[in-house]
């Protein structure tokens, strides 16, 4: 029976992890989980992954709508779908895209077993994100133009938008400052291969009723996308193979960022942990293959109007509205800060194991249930992020090196 | 007992939250988009008093006339997504004489390709507001887009002279609704 529970529980536990990562938090039986926390309460001699294969994971998030709505095979028109999308989401609402391999990750406890030296890890990973709110304003503007929106500021800050791929190169160190207090710390350079950030966009388009002309129409845009190496796919003679390409400068090349990560654990009593971890503090300078496209002006459109007194006839509308409003490319080199991501977590134990169930020594001890609760937040472009996880963790078998332990969600809030 | 209790209660949580479902999804979906947006904006407007048909010698002109680069076509995006246009005209005038406005679209060598034309009455003290829409579909829809001037004449119809005295505006408002197919 036990053992029908173990599969039971390991193959629900599997599920769980698939759809919430930051659920590693903390999970020290997995070596990963120093990922997130380097001051995690660790307590391997050493550990290696398997190359591109021990860490491997692919998450899109969605707020505001899912992929049902938008892909369901339902036979509804897909652009009603889209429509039905774009007027239920808010432009807070967004859509996050991250995969990250690991290439390789190892970590070896410094000198003897009972010395107390620290640990160092080290490793490689590849990221990619994509991060973009609802540009709500704007697809409405596509969908459906502006003609039943007389009056409406359409926002041109809605667009915010930044993808990037990037390889990170780390270091790291962990110690047992004492029984109570374990810190961490790892050093990271980031080589990014690509990066496209369109973040501090402003301005706006205005259809509103007029006295004289039938409306006052106005642009007024400050919109930026910066770029840094995907000049040479985006050019009109490109005909190389992206796939290559990209394969090409994954590794190791492109623009050079530093950042750091820090964490501790802290056992102000026996069954009582706290924990917190600050992760990605660090930025890249774009200085190679930089490219900024710009779209700056105001222009105030009122039509094609003749001039029966005056017969110095202007420029038309069109060639009026490009000299006001207009779209540059720069080359200046611009800097991105990595997302940052703060973590923390309480955790009391409870349920010490009675003889019946627990054949451990007595120093060895381990609380049978624990509750508690963490919190994660993330920097984005706009308003960090925040999602409150409370948990409770129950180990189902009492064997050291067999240890399984399940965490429960029981309640997040993003 | 207590301790079968919590392994009771620890895996109905599991359950509770490993339940998770499929859907039937087809993301090749995404190749119908077809966006159809619909813009309206302002497309001509004029506001000529009674006076600007007098001469400086004092004397009625009997016609106005102005043409305009009419160059929104000449974006290849606009000209390929537009199915449809229609134009709204609001004429308002309230100088006690009539008026023939023409409004004709012209290619780059100034060769009519289309004629919107107004007979505006006189103004006899009430309200003499005209309006009317000019659809753009199919050829005449052609026809627009390969304008690229437009002009303005203003006749007036025969009557007592106009003098630097008279009073009275032909006010012209319209706009334009664009009907566009994005695939």
């Amino acid at each position: 029976m036990r053992k029908v529970l173990l599969i039971l529980g390991l193959f629900l536990g599997v599920n769980c992890f698939s759809q919430n990562k930051q659920i590693l938090y903390n999970l020290t039986s997995v070596p990963q989980s120093l990922m997130t926390n380097p001051g995690a309460d660790f307590k391997y001699k050493y550990y290696f992954g398997v190359p591109l294969l021990s860490g491997m994971s692919f998450k899109v998030g969605t707020t505001g709508f899912s992929a049902y709505d938008l892909f369901a095979n339902d036979g509804v028109d897909f652009n009603q779908k889209l429509r039905n999308v774009v007027y239920s989401t808010t432009r807070r609402d967004h859509v996050a895209v991250n995969e990250q391999i690991e290439i390789f990750n190892g970590g070896i406890k410094l000198g003897d077993w009972l010395e107390n030296k620290g640990y160092l890890s080290f490793g490689l990973y590849q990221e990619f994100d994509l991060w973009s709110y609802m540009p709500k304003d704007l697809a409405i503007l596509a969908l459906d133009g502006n003609q039943n929106y007389i009056g409406k500021t359409f926002n041109l800050s809605d667009l915010n938008v930044k993808a990037e791929m990037v390889s990170v190169l780390h270091v790291g160190y962990h110690k047992n400052v004492s029984e109570k207090f374990i810190v961490g710390g790892r050093a990271k350079v980031y080589f990014s291969s690509f990066n496209a950030t369109s973040t501090n966009n402003s301005g706006s388009i205005i259809t509103r009723p007029s006295n004289t002309t039938m409306y006052e129409q106005e642009i007024n845009s400050d919109m930026r996308l910066n770029t840094s190496g995907i000049s040479k796919y985006i050019a009109d003679d490109y005909d190389g193979d992206v796939a290559t390409d990209v394969r090409k400068q994954l590794l190791l090349g492109g623009d050079l960022g530093l950042g750091f990560d820090l964490g501790f654990t802290y056992y102000p009593k026996k069954n009582t942990q706290i924990t917190a971890s600050i992760l990605d503090v660090g930025f890249i300078r774009h200085t190679k293959d930089v490219e900024n496209f710009t779209y700056r002006g105001y222009y105030k459109y009122e039509g094609i109007n003749p001039n029966f007194t005056d017969n110095n006839n202007p420029d038309g509308v069109y060639s009026d509205f490009k000299e006001a409003v207009k779209l540059d490319t720069l080359y200046n080199k611009y800097t991105t800060w990595r997302p940052v991501k703060l973590n923390a977590s309480y955790q009391y134990s409870y349920g010490t194991p009675s003889d019946d169930d627990c054949v451990c020594i007595t120093a060895d001890k381990r609380y049978k249930n624990a509750v508690g609760a963490q919190l994660f937040v993330m920097s984005t472009p706009r308003m960090p992020i925040t999602a409150l996880t409370g948990f409770y963790q129950i180990f189902l078998t009492n064997s050291k090196s067999k240890q399984l332990t399940r965490w429960i969600p029981i309640l997040t809030r993003m | 007992m207590k301790t079968y209790l919590n392994r009771l209660i620890g895996f109905v949580l599991l359950i509770g939250c490993g339940f998770s479902c499929s859907s039937d999804l087809d993301f090749d979906q995404a190749n119908d988009l077809k966006l159809k947006p619909t813009y309206i904006g302002n497309f001509s407007y004029f506001n000529v008093p009674a006076t600007a048909f007098v001469g400086d010698d004092g004397s009625q002109l009997d016609l106005a006339f102005d043409d305009q680069e009419f160059d929104v076509f000449r974006d290849e995006y606009l000209s390929d997504y537009l199915q449809r246009a229609d134009f709204y005209f609001e004429i308002n005038n309230t100088i006690n004489r009539a008026f023939t406005l023409t409004i004709v679209l012209m290619t780059e060598n100034d060769e009519a390709l289309t004629t919107i034309q107004f007979v505006v009455p006189a103004y006899t003290g009430t309200s003499n507001t005209i309006t009317r829409t000019e659809v753009f579909e199919n050829a005449r829809l052609d026809l627009l887009k390969s304008a690229r001037k437009m002009g303005f004449l203003i006749a007036i119809a025969p009557g007592p002279a106009l003098n630097k005295n008279s009073t009275g505006n032909l006010i012209l408002r319209s706009n334009a609704t664009a009907y566009l197919e994005i695939q």
